[in-house]
């Protein structure tokens, strides 16, 4: 039902953190979503997905981690900074 | 490469919140008590919106915003009752509306001459229940043609509600509906829920809505 525009506030959200140009960088998307929040996991996971497999992302994953309440948060990003590993 | 974690920790809904918030302080700056009414699709929303327009028109200064998915045969079936203002937000697919249509849609209602505002949501039992719209109250509509348990199957609505409305109930004896069933279930999930029983059909318990409508009006007109 409303995932869609869930999935759409989450890539707003991620654009807002880290601009246009930094969108191709992420490698994850992490969002909490409460077992009493109103959202079915997979229609939302499926809606990222597609969301985050065209531009301006490149790929990212979506990972959802399910918590008690009806909590529904972008948690974490996980972004690729370019710099070889030290 | 190296990936690291940036912590956000930011709610998804806090834009709406914040638009949300926007439609309240407009909504109080000008004292005008604001309904969200939400149900299932076809429990009656827009008919209890006609006959309280058409009942209620020339005492109280009713204004309505309609959502709907794809036409706005609602707020059309609604203008016939009225020449006050009847805004439709058509949400082209999506199943709820949403606060930043609704302070949209505040800019065509002069609220300064409005006594009472009525919201119509896309006719939905789950998403609305997440929508903020900056509504002083959400009042849902549950008609006895539906299943009594339906409180227990949509907890999040029914919890967020203030008031229930029983609709259809000219039907009662042709369904198998209890309705002391469905208030238990009700209160169950929202102790503090408060009922009315109508038909818009049959005009059953209109007399009671009609009043709660002039008790919760801006002037106050009262009962």
């Amino acid at each position: 039902m409303h995932e869609l525009s869930v999935a759409l506030e989450v890539c707003r959200m991620t654009e807002e953190r880290l601009g246009p140009d930094g969108l191709r960088a992420v490698r994850a998307v992490g969002v909490e979503v409460g077992e009493d929040a109103g959202i079915e996991i997979g229609n939302l996971e499926f809606c990222l997905e597609t969301l985050l497999a065209e531009p301006p992302f490149a790929g990212a994953r979506p990972v959802i981690l399910r918590q008690p309440g009806d909590m529904l948060r972008l948690a974490y990003l996980e972004v690729d900074d370019g710099r070889p590993d030290d | 490469m190296a990936v690291r974690t940036i912590d956000v920790r930011e709610r998804v809904m806090a834009r709406n919140d914040e638009f949300a918030a926007l439609v309240r302080a407009r909504l109080q700056a000008a004292a005008v008590p604001t309904f969200n009414l939400v149900s299932s699709p076809g429990a009656g929303k827009t008919l209890l919106l006609e006959r309280t327009l058409a009942d209620l028109g020339r005492e109280l200064a009713i204004a309505v915003i309609t959502g709907d998915v794809q036409t706005q045969n609602d707020a059309d079936r609604l203008a016939r009752h009225t020449d006050r203002l009847v805004q439709a937000v058509v949400t082209n697919g999506a199943c709820h509306l949403d606060a930043r249509q609704i302070l949209t849609a505040l800019d065509a209602v002069d609220l300064e001459a409005t006594d009472l505002l009525f919201i119509e949501n896309v006719g939905n039992l789950v998403c609305p229940a997440n929508w903020d719209l900056g509504e002083d109250a959400k009042i849902v509509l549950f008609s006895v043609t539906e299943g009594e348990d339906k409180p227990s199957k949509y907890p999040k609505m029914f919890r967020a509600a203030r008031w229930t409305v029983f609709t259809k109930m000219d039907l009662l004896p042709h369904v198998p509906f209890s309705v002391e069933r469905a208030v238990e279930l009700a209160r169950a999930v929202n102790p503090s829920l408060g009922f009315l029983m109508t038909s818009s059909v049959a005009h059953h318990g209109l007399g009671e809505w009609f009043s709660f409508c002039r008790a919760h009006a801006r002037r106050g007109v009262g009962v």
